[in-house]
């Protein structure tokens, strides 16, 4: 990847989301379902790969910020009754600016305290739209985004529809993040994260480089965080839990926290493990219980195993050859 | 040319043999999720996270009360299956284990999903499926409107019918009493503060506070400040269960328990649950008024507790007989009988309209009437009200076993009071309706 054009990778993307949008058309719903599903996981990830992985900054705190991406698009489109495509952008935007906020205090906070701070603001962040009754309270608002355009014929489902725009969103977010990287940003982050003081030395800003990280990628949570309202059709405040914001970071874990590609890979994983859950305990029999905690079972075991074995995630064959990553 | 030389009569008796090939086709294209000896049905509910305590036990006591029926024949000779799944109380969750139910497990039902938000983020799937969904497990009354929720049917009274019965009840009373309220700053308190409008209710304070902040003690104190200022000798708290524990908290330091009456919205009064809460200090809610609309767990009188009681003990051993048990067989039950109203061969347009034009009639251990008609998907519309024991539960004000109901509408129709009266529980818990 390293080797190619902005040009290219755009003609590699459109490739991709052609295939994809082709193939979603011979699979059932609940395939479209969880592949939108899947495209909206890989942007939120993308968004903690981009962090942790170039930055070097943890955050526990982004399920709060997909929430006000969320909560932004969805007031924005209701009462301005602006276009969809356009409320998705306000709500990547109005996550940036908090990001930006956020990332002023985060920049001066390191490892546990950073983490501190942001788990606070996943736990106490959601519980805001009981304050204000423009957020709705407890049950949220409801956010209808429309049936599919009748010119794509009338078997042309509504998941179908959540799948390719979430695909669409999430092909452009990875075009532009990936071209980002492979400029200087993307290398003084990299620095950053190896060696902090000796980026420092070597003339990079380090404050205002972390600001940047965190800005953007309190951006691309946003953005995700409204299509995750498109998705559920409401914003509400148990949408983004303290879970949400776990799930994103063992997502990065499993996609192999600095691979941008493998978010890809932690967004199906996640998808993929309640319907492995589900078909184990089918199989083996068991009680209500054992099937209500079999997926965080197999999430955690995941978890250490990745850690233990694949701390880069899992390389796909062409990886081997970049060794400068580890 | 050849349309011309028809007659009259040959389209007549074209019309009707497609008539008859489509009628005929019916009985053999069977309905999703029913089969000549099933029938499956799905719900979702929180069974791990913060939310589960309690409600977790609510599906086990659905299955027992189903296999207790299927054990006696099941439904038309089909044998119910139900299919539970955890969603911990995340819309987004209950959205994808919702998919797995209708899409690929295809269930015929869903039964008593659970939570406002989390039912909400299903309609779009359930109204373009047409999947009927029965007896949700929440109080919103929004659930009621029939153009946005087509197949939805509430059981539950709403808040704001509480407010209003709890208004009748204090006017009637309490009169010449100084009542200070407390309610939760959301739409749930909004409902309520709306219902005692309508009743004409006056309060000499009313101290709204924000949803989980009761968890901060200086809040309780607030509270406990704000009571003693404006010299109310009765509370009405409307609020969750753990808001009421921290108010009985608060009160017991401050002195004044056996000083104040506390009356208690149904959200916050379950007996079981406050015992935990409080420990020690459940005693300082003995005395304390609190609004239901099912009978008390713990009355051994009640024919609906007894037999529910015997079916939970054979059928779901180990799990004490609480009001989340009542709740699951309660709603169970109602299943029950609207299967066998939808016919010998249920669709789920028969389900739906069985219980639109029957449901209103159906055996149920609440001791409101169901308002459930071609016209509305309201359910219960009524409450009684009991004093807690030592013991926590809620005895009837009328003395054991005597229930006085008092029923209206989320609306403005007047609050009526009346002997309650409820069909009959079928012999053995088995309805033949």
């Amino acid at each position: 990847m390293k080797h190619k054009s902005p040009a290219m990778r755009f003609i590699f993307s459109l490739a991709i989301g052609a295939i994809l949008i082709f193939l979603s058309g011979h699979v059932d719903q609940l395939r479209s379902y969880q592949g939108a599903q899947a495209a909206i996981f890989a942007i939120a990830i993308s968004s903690i790969v981009l962090l942790t992985g170039y930055s070097g900054q943890i955050s526990l705190g982004h399920g709060a910020l997909m929430a006000v991406g969320g909560y932004a698009g969805v007031l924005a489109q209701i009462h301005l009754h602006l276009p969809y495509p356009i409320a998705f952008l306000v709500g990547a935007a109005v996550g940036g600016c908090s990001g930006f906020l956020l990332g002023i205090a985060a920049a001066r906070l390191r490892g546990p305290y950073l983490a501190g701070t942001t788990l606070a603001l996943a736990v106490g962040l959601p519980s805001l739209a009981n304050q204000f009754h423009i957020l709705g309270g407890e049950q949220g608002i409801l956010w209808d985004v429309g049936t599919p355009p009748a010119s794509l014929g009338s078997g042309f489902t509504q998941y179908r529809w959540f799948f390719v725009v979430a695909v669409i969103a999430a092909l452009a977010t990875f075009w532009l993040l990936r071209n980002l990287l492979s400029t200087r940003y993307g290398r003084r982050w990299q620095a950053l994260r190896s060696n902090p003081t000796a980026a420092a030395l070597a003339g990079i800003n380090v404050g205002k480089a972390k600001v940047l990280a965190f800005t953007l990628s309190s951006a691309v949570a946003g953005l995700a965080g409204s299509l995750f309202a498109m998705l559920l059709g409401l914003v509400a405040p148990l949408a983004f839990t303290l879970t949400l914001s776990f799930t994103l970071v063992t997502g990065a874990v499993l996609a192999g926290v600095s691979n941008l590609g493998g978010s890809i890979v932690g967004a199906v994983v996640l998808v993929a493990i309640p319907e492995l859950s589900n078909a184990a305990a089918s199989h083996f029999g068991g009680s209500d219980k054992v099937t209500a905690n079999l997926p965080g079972v197999i999430t955690s075991v995941l978890l250490i195993a990745t850690v233990l074995f694949a701390p880069n995630g899992p390389k796909l064959p062409r990886m081997k050859r970049h060794s400068s990553r580890q | 040319m050849f349309v011309q030389r028809r007659t009259k009569g040959g389209i007549f008796a074209a019309v009707v043999a497609a008539a008859a090939l489509v009628v005929s086709a019916i009985p053999a294209h069977a309905e999703t999720g029913v089969t000549s000896s099933t029938i499956k049905l799905g719900v979702t509910l929180p069974l791990t996270g913060a939310a589960a305590p309690g409600y977790n036990k609510i599906p086990a006591a659905m299955k027992a009360y189903f296999d207790y029926v299927n054990a006696n024949g099941g439904v038309n000779g089909r044998q119910i299956k139900l299919i539970v799944k955890d969603d911990a109380y995340s819309p987004s969750q209950t959205l994808s284990v919702t998919n797995d139910l209708i899409l690929k497990d295809k269930v015929f039902a869903l039964v008593g999903t659970l939570g406002t938000a989390n039912n909400e983020a299903t309609t779009r799937l359930v109204n373009s499926q047409g999947v009927p969904r029965l007896f949700v497990n929440t109080g919103f009354s929004g659930f009621a409107d029939m153009k946005k929720y087509p197949t939805t049917f509430p059981l539950f009274p709403s808040y704001a019918t509480e407010a209003k019965i709890m208004g009748k009840y204090l006017a009637d009373n309490f009169a010449g009493h100084k009542v200070a309220l407390i309610y939760q700053d959301d739409d749930f308190g909004m409902d309520a503060l709306k219902g005692f409008n309508t009743a004409g209710t006056t309060f000499v304070a009313k101290i709204p506070y924000a949803a989980l902040s009761q968890a901060d003690p200086s809040v309780i104190g607030k509270w406990v400040t704000s009571i003693v200022a404006s010299g109310a000798d009765t509370v009405v708290m409307f609020g969750v269960t753990s808001a009421t524990g921290a108010l009985a908290g608060g009160l017991y330091k401050a002195g004044l328990i056996g000083k104040v009456q506390l009356i208690l919205g149904s959200v916050g009064s379950d007996g079981t649950t406050l015992k935990g809460l409080l420990g020690p200090l459940a005693p300082a809610l003995a005395g304390s008024i609190a609004a239901s609309f099912l009978p008390s767990p713990s009355d051994a009188t009640d024919e609906y507790i007894t037999q529910f009681k015997a079916i939970n003990t054979q059928y779901n051993p180990g799990a004490v007989f609480d009001n989340n048990i009542l709740v699951g067989m309660n709603t169970a039950m109602l299943t029950v009988q609207a299967l066998r109203a939808a016919g010998a061969s249920p669709t789920r347009a028969s389900l739906i309209k069985a219980i639109e034009t029957k449901g209103s009639t159906w055996a149920s251990a609440a001791f409101s009437p169901i308002l459930y008609s071609a016209k509305s998907h309201v359910g219960y519309t009524g409450y009684w009200f009991g004093k807690l024991g030592l013991d926590g539960n809620a005895v009837s004000v009328d003395g054991a076993g005597k229930y006085t109901l008092y029923t209206t509408d989320s609306g403005s129709a007047p609050v009526v009071k009346a002997a309650a009266a409820r069909p009959a529980m079928p012999a053995k818990g088995l309805p033949k309706n």
